[in-house]
């Protein structure tokens, strides 16, 4: 997208919503800003009805913060916590329905490209653990089978929490949710590593508790998606609400579960992902 | 491939010389999606529709068409071909009996993102034990998902309607999908002659800026759509939002009444109106009961026929002019349900003289003589 | 001979019933008869029953669907009738009277004598051709049988000309502008194949079906 096309048409601009003002004065587009920059320029998510302490509105924030090309990203989102809070960020987000995500994105990323073939648009999946691991695996794995060039990242709160906090793949073992009232049976759903075997040229999990490395990884799988293949980042953000802590121990609480073992940062770079990125280290040096 | 022009729509239906071929239904749904300048079409089998998408998967190997692929499954698929049309471009798909209910949670947000999606549906049986027989049962649940619905009775009308489809489904005040629905079998895997225009000649391109809500595609301002998302029942304004959203799409269909007729010459066609007796079908039942009402006449028994081939929106005002005067009114129908027979009613004054059959289902062919045995005892 | 022509076609999977279909009522909007074609609406498989029907008249048709009241019923395996490979009982399910059965066998097929008194009764015609015999030794494949049976079926009637055969032929093998249904379709490779060249085939089989035609004889019924 062209910048000015976000003008605000002189005159008009008193009668515009001050967080309109305030994105075309300050905000990210074609900036280049990142998630250091974070405080210094209008974000592109405006306010959110999520909970407080949400680590996935956390996450959110950061994600969107790393965009490499925000100006011409298109979001595809499902339903979830996630979901309530896209309406509210100023970029082309569409939500699709519960588990469809990944298909509607294949779709729009080919209509994409037929009609932008010198441009960049990236279509980046953003979704919950539900979404993306249970009701949509098989669309989420038929996207990577198919080598779409998409991004696909799942917000992980390791349960149903838009619904009121039921069970998930992607909950850990024991734990007791509604829907698994006497501890959940079966351990977390291994996604990157299935990422990995699924034709994905790039899979990572990543946490908001290290802003540097979730940018990293968004931006590399990002730019991976455009260039290579399909890529996959799970980013683990805790839900106070659901899994019954204080709001402001959400980072305490990833740092606890890293120090379990529960939960630690991983990357999975295919062979011919990294001699792309070699060669763009390569070029930057 | 070869060379195409790009012609007007109504020079394309009206105007252009055609050629008669002997064709399948499946080959019909290829010649219009050849003319229909169709970016991208998306597949999954199921019979009796796998042939048809093989058929374009042909014309996207010749290079008629830019993009194509198999899904996974239909609700894959038809969320994809919605993530297609949100990005902008012109996108086809076809499903039928089982693949329709499969996909059927997309449907209705077709119709609610306004995306002008024109799917073919071959109809087929959706019961247990298996069957892939012919059955009309999947269009009872279509009817309220707010997606437009033609019937198409043969072949030719297969070919016809697909490319109007295209053109009524992407007028700007319109702007939601069409389902051109055909009855499996009976249509897509019988021969028939067929006219269609010459090859060389193809719609005018989708342009996506006439869309009355905005492509995906960053190129137009990202506002931020609200402060809180409809999702949240938390306020009236989503109430409001949500009532007065379906109630544009229904305004849309309505809307699109104009061009029905325009196109298709009306969302009925109407043959010996002034008849006591009155048929009233859509799709092969209308075949069907051509062939009865010739039968009928044989014995010296008069019957007219009124074929509708528009169901959403429904021909409620023609349907209750054309019948008012008749003593029977007979509602031919290739399902156990009867949802046309309860449609048809549901527009009628005097219900009483409404004779809902013959029924068939399961997957036979409906014998002219069950309805002829229907106009012999009306005309007693 | 009849005003409208409705023909059953019944066979097994991979015999051919459906292209055999397809050639004749193509043959016959060649002659600016009107016609439909359809086949069974069953999942594809070989050697299980299959049929096909095809409608052709001087009138418009708008019926669609099996063919419930043939006029001709072509049955191109004695196992639709000895081991009951058939969508009817008995295989003559629905005959017209005076109705004609061409039967792919080189000799007489022991019917029951209650089914034969039924065909004596509609004033049946019953004709043997030995479809797939002259189909092995004249084409020098069995693929060839739907057209020898189209030989037998020419052999008793005029319903349509050789000439027009011919022509639908070349197109529905020749022409790219059919489609055949996938497993249809690999078949089709198959036959290319055991020809050289198109016009072989279609030579070949013209060579067959008139030698079928001269090959038909009468069954009478006692």
């Amino acid at each position: 997208m062209n910048k000015s096309l976000f003008k605000i048409s002189p005159g008009f601009e008193d009668i515009m919503p001050a967080e309109y003002r305030e994105l075309v004065e300050h905000g990210p587009y074609e900036k280049g800003f990142g998630v250091s920059d974070l405080g210094t320029f209008k974000e592109l998510i405006e306010e959110h009805p999520l909970c407080a302490g949400c680590g996935l509105a956390l996450s959110l924030r950061m994600i969107l913060a790393s965009l490499p090309k925000p100006e011409d990203t298109i979001i595809v989102g499902s339903t979830g916590c996630s979901s309530i809070a896209f309406p509210q960020v100023a970029l082309h987000n569409i939500h699709s329905l519960f588990g469809n995500q990944n298909a509607l994105a294949s779709g729009l990323k080919r209509a994409l490209k037929l009609r932008f073939p010198d441009k960049i648009k990236d279509v980046v999946v953003i979704a919950g653990d539900g979404a993306t691991a249970d009701i949509g695996l098989d669309m989420v794995m038929q996207s990577w089978f198919r080598r779409e060039n998409i991004t696909t990242i799942m917000l992980d709160n390791e349960a149903y929490a838009n619904t009121g906090g039921q069970e998930s793949g992607m909950s850990p073992q024991g734990t007791i949710l509604n829907m698994a009232p006497t501890g959940k049976k079966f351990p977390k759903i291994s996604l990157p590593e299935i990422a990995r075997e699924a034709g994905c040229a790039y899979a990572a999990a990543v946490s908001p508790a290290h802003p540097k490395r979730l940018e990293k990884a968004v931006r590399r799988a990002i730019l991976l998606a455009r260039e290579i293949g399909p890529t996959y980042i799970q980013v683990f953000s805790p839900c106070p609400t659901n899994y019954k802590f204080k709001p402001h121990e959400t980072i305490a609480r990833i740092k606890q579960r890293e120090k379990d073992g529960t939960f630690s940062i991983k990357e999975y770079i295919s062979p011919e992902a990294q001699e792309w990125l070699a060669q763009i280290e390569e070029v930057k040096k | 491939m070869i060379d195409q022009r790009v012609v007007t729509p109504e020079y394309l239906f009206f105007e252009a010389p055609r050629e008669k071929r002997f064709m399948t239904g499946s080959e019909a749904v290829r010649e219009a999606i050849k003319r229909a300048n169709v970016d991208m079409a998306i597949s999954y089998p199921i019979t009796p529709q796998s042939e048809s998408m093989h058929l374009v998967g042909d014309l996207y190997a010749e290079g008629y068409l830019r993009e194509y692929f198999r899904g996974e499954n239909e609700f894959a698929v038809m969320s994809a071909v919605a993530g297609a049309s949100m990005g902008g471009v012109r996108v086809f798909t076809a499903t039928g009996g089982p693949g329709t209910l499969r996909a059927f949670e997309a449907f209705p947000t077709w119709a609610g993102a306004r995306l002008p999606i024109v799917c073919a549906f071959m109809t087929r049986g959706v019961n247990s034990p298996l069957s892939i027989q012919p059955d009309t049962i999947e269009m009872a649940f279509m009817l309220n998902t707010g997606i437009m619905m033609f019937h198409a009775e043969t072949a030719q009308d297969l070919y016809d309607m697909i490319l109007k489809a295209f053109v009524i489904a992407e007028k700007t005040d319109v702007h939601i999908p069409v389902g051109v629905f055909t009855d499996g079998f009976f249509v897509t895997h019988t021969r028939d002659t067929v006219e269609i225009a010459a090859e060389d000649i193809k719609l005018p391109p989708y342009n996506p800026y006439c869309a009355p809500v905005p492509v995906m595609d960053m190129e137009n301002v990202p506002v931020r759509q609200m402060r809180d998302p409809f999702v949240m029942k938390s306020n009236f304004i989503s109430y409001a939002t949500h009532a007065s959203w379906q109630q544009e799409i229904m305004a849309a269909a309505e809307r699109a009444r104009n061009y029905v007729v325009k196109y298709l010459g009306g969302l009925v066609e109407v043959e010996n109106e002034d008849a006591d007796i009155l048929i009233v079908a859509s799709g092969t039942a209308v075949s069907q009961s051509r062939e009865a009402i010739g039968m009928a006449r044989r014995e010296g028994l008069d019957a007219g026929l009124i074929k509708i081939k528009c169901l959403r929106p429904f021909p409620g005002e023609e349907i209750r002019k054309l019948t008012r005067n008749a003593t029977a009114v007979i509602v031919p129908e290739f399902n156990r349900v009867g949802w046309l027979c309860q449609e048809i009613k549901s527009v009628m004054e005097d219900t009483g003289k409404v004779i809902g059959g013959p029924r068939v289902f399961g997957g036979m062919t409906m014998p002219p003589d069950l309805i002829l045995a229907e106009i012999r005892r009306c005309s007693r | 001979m009849f005003k409208k022509t409705f023909i059953r076609m019944s066979g097994l999977g991979g015999q051919g019933v459906v292209t055999a279909a397809h050639i004749l009522g193509a043959a016959a909007t060649r002659e600016g008869l009107d016609s439909t074609v359809n086949p069974f609406f069953g999942a594809e498989k070989r050697l299980a029953p299959a049929e096909s029907y095809v409608r052709i008249s001087s009138e418009r048709i708008f019926e669609r669907g099996e063919v419930l009241d043939p006029n001709i019923i072509m049955i191109y395996h004695p196992h639709v009738i000895t081991l009951g490979k058939c969508y009817t009982m008995p295989f003559f399910d629905g005959l017209q009277p005076e109705g004609l059965l061409i039967i792919n066998s080189e000799k007489p097929l022991e019917l029951g004598d209650e089914e034969l008194a039924r065909l004596a009764d509609l004033k049946a015609r019953i004709f043997y051709v030995p479809a797939s015999q002259i189909a092995v030794e004249v084409a020098g494949t069995e693929l060839s049988t739907n057209l020898a049976m189209l030989g037998g079926l020419l052999g008793v009637t005029d319903l349509v000309s050789m000439e027009s055969i011919k022509e639908s032929m070349a197109e529905r093998f020749g022409g790219g502008k059919f489609v055949a249904s996938g497993t249809t379709a690999a078949l089709d490779d198959v036959l290319k194949s055991k020809f050289a060249k198109l016009s072989q085939l279609i030579e070949k089989n013209v060579e067959v079906i008139e030698k079928s035609r001269s090959s038909v004889q009468e069954y009478l019924i006692n």
